[in-house]
């Protein structure tokens, strides 16, 4: 599974996630305390900035990746011009496509184990409350495992309908897509259980 | 426990899937994307408990940077516009679909899991989304109804009989598939 | 290869490719096809299935041209629907229906029946089978070999000319698949069978030898076949299994 980190190697890539996830919470509340035009156009910029930094391709691809939030854009744009509230609805455009930029630079200089490795960190303390961290682990590589299996089930009931129908495939579809995947959560249940199962033990969650 | 764990990792999978299938067509030939479905088919297929855990595990995927939105979009990114509130609201609706599930164990399937996705699916997530948007935005009630809800909703109606009509399927198909009415 | 030739010819390519994803799957086939039984033989990953697939015209071919029965199965869909069928592997993969009579009729429905209509024709179809009792079963109570039957006869009422099989017995015991091939045999129109195994294409009266993408050889069924079984044991004594894809 591809993810959405960015090919282009920065220094941020070595940076621990911790520290960027801390930098971006702190960067998101300043976006909301720092309320006027010159520091949110500042803040724009800035953004912008970090993205042209390594190159002109990690920027082409931050910059798709923003691109995306055109209908939001134009949702707000239009309220705010009919409202006749631009200048608000400047300022809060600006302050929206900031944070979704600077969260993306975060997703594209972070890989995912990195990423992995902070979900869990943050899910240790959740243990009292009885969260099977081994299970949240083992569930997140089994999504990853499972996931090109499902596509593959997909595909063939689209052909299996395109084989037989010129229309584009219908809701029912989703029908035996379900049935696949609970057939195959059947299986995969049986084959964790062959291997020994997932009894939380305390004394084998130390990062091995 | 393990077939719980592999249960909610497959759904979550499934919510993911059917976001990076091509988009599927009602029988008027509008086309809709079903991952908004998968998550509706979470509460009402798994139950509360086990679908919300799916769309969570679903979420922390997207978070941790995996292209599972549909359109293979993802990353933190989402998580920072007004309308993030949709998607911490996914949980709270497969919660709330999977519980009128369980609860309302009477009736036929397909009607009670399309009550179920209008009142988790629609219900329970603009509860959630629309309070959200009037935070994070800011805006006031009106122009959270227009400018969140107002595109949506019809769009989600429709998702929303149409997942009871799977999981009324699904119940036909094979009984012992829809956990929620164990 | 004269234009009359290959508007009368069960299937026909010509220069056909297919390219995915930067790897050449199907290299320039060329063949014309006239019988009504035709089998096409290869080790897994020759690009059988894919070659099913475009004959079917669920495929575009990158380049080159399939026909069906003179039908341009890529580009006029309609027409294509009217002509090829095709059955895959798994009916697990096939099947989208609930029930046995939804799964028969959608087929029909699709090819313009109105509902009645194509409920009507699929409970005649289930009544030539000798399975009018099967018409409200859900399709999780029935047996493998069971669901293979249903989604043969889901495309045959479709009637096409041409019915293409990709390896539609892969996995079923010998009395199944022996039931199943007399069914097949109520087929009034032409076969392409798809297999990897030799024993389903016996009967057959000519056959295509896929290797790599590429037709190895083709003629007579039992000529090609001896040559391909020598190939099989040939590459048995080889250690193949342990190259990866690069």
């Amino acid at each position: 599974m591809i993810s959405l980190t960015s090919p282009v190697r920065t220094r941020a890539h070595s940076w621990p996630a911790g520290a960027k996830l801390g930098a971006l919470a702190v960067a998101g509340i300043a976006l909301f305390v720092f309320d006027t035009l010159p520091a949110q156009l500042a803040a724009f910029a800035g953004m912008l900035g970090l993205y042209a930094l390594p190159g002109r391709l990690f920027l082409r691809t931050g910059m798709e990746r923003l691109w995306v939030l055109w209908p939001f854009v134009a949702i707000i744009g239009l309220f705010h011009l009919v409202t006749q509230t631009w200048f608000e609805g400047l300022l809060i455009l600006l302050r929206l496509v900031t944070a979704v930029g600077l969260a993306n630079l975060v997703t594209m200089t972070t890989p995912l184990d990195d990423m992995i490795a902070v979900i869990r960190w943050l899910a240790t303390p959740l243990r009292r409350f009885g969260l099977n961290t081994r299970a949240l682990e083992l569930s997140i590589a089994l999504v990853i495992r499972i996931l090109p299996t499902l596509i593959d089930n997909g595909q063939r009931l689209i052909q299996s309908w395109r084989a037989r129908s010129r229309r584009r495939p219908g809701w029912q579809i989703v029908m035996p897509f379900t049935l696949l995947a609970l057939d195959d959560a059947e299986h995969m249940a049986d084959a964790l259980r062959a291997r020994g199962g997932l009894v939380d033990k305390k004394g084998d969650f130390d990062g091995t | 426990m393990e077939r719980n764990v592999v249960l909610i990792a497959l759904f979550a999978a499934l919510i993911a899937a059917l976001g990076l299938l091509p988009k599927f067509t009602l029988a008027s030939g509008i086309p809709i994307t079903a991952q908004s479905m998968g998550i509706m088919l979470c509460g009402t297929v798994l139950g509360a408990r086990r679908g919300a855990l799916a769309v969570v595990l679903f979420l922390v995927l997207v978070a941790a940077g995996l292209p599972l939105l549909a359109g293979g979009r993802g990353g933190l990114g989402v998580f920072t516009t007004p309308w993030a509130g949709f998607l911490f609201g996914f949980p709270v609706a497969a919660f709330v679909g999977g519980l009128v599930m369980e609860k309302w164990k009477s009736g036929n399937t397909t009607i009670v899991a399309g009550v179920a996705a209008i009142v988790g699916g629609i219900g329970a997530l603009y509860l959630v989304a629309v309070p959200y948007y009037m935070v994070m935005k800011p805006a006031g009630l009106s122009e959270a109804l227009i400018t969140a809800m107002a595109p949506f909703m019809p769009g989600d109606l429709i998702k929303a009989v149409i997942t009871g009509a799977i999981t009324g399927a699904l119940y036909k198909a094979r009984p012992a598939s829809v956990l929620s009415r164990a | 290869m004269t234009t009359i030739s290959a508007q009368t010819a069960t299937v026909s390519f010509v220069d056909l490719s297919l390219s995915f994803q930067d790897k050449l799957v199907l290299d320039g086939l060329t063949y014309l096809g006239f019988g009504t039984r035709i089998g096409i033989v290869g080790r897994n990953g020759s690009g059988k299935s894919t070659l099913a697939r475009v004959i079917a015209g669920l495929v575009v071919p990158t380049a080159g041209k399939v026909r069906a029965f003179g039908v341009d199965v890529a580009k006029d869909r309609k027409a294509a629907l009217e002509t090829v069928g095709i059955l895959f592997q798994n009916p697990d993969h096939q099947i989208i229906f609930p029930t046995v009579i939804e799964e028969l009729a959608f087929g029909l429905a699709q090819q313009g029946q109105s509902r009645a209509e194509a409920r009507a024709n699929a409970q005649q179809v289930l009544a030539e089978f000798g399975k009018s009792h099967w018409q409200d079963v859900s399709i999780a109570t029935l047996s493998q070999g069971q669901k293979h039957l249903l989604c043969l006869m889901a495309v045959m009422a479709m009637k096409p000319r041409l019915l293409i099989l990709d390896e539609p017995f892969a996995g079923l015991d010998i009395p199944t698949r022996l039931q199943l091939t007399g069914y097949l045999t109520r087929y009034e129109g032409a076969l392409i069978h798809i297999s990897h195994d030799p024993e389903d294409l016996r009967d057959y009266e000519e056959l295509l030898w896929l290797d790599q993408g590429r037709i190895r050889e083709t003629g007579p069924t039992q000529a090609v076949l001896e040559n391909y079984l020598q190939e099989m044991e040939r590459l048995g004594g080889q250690d193949d299994i342990s190259d990866l894809a690069s």
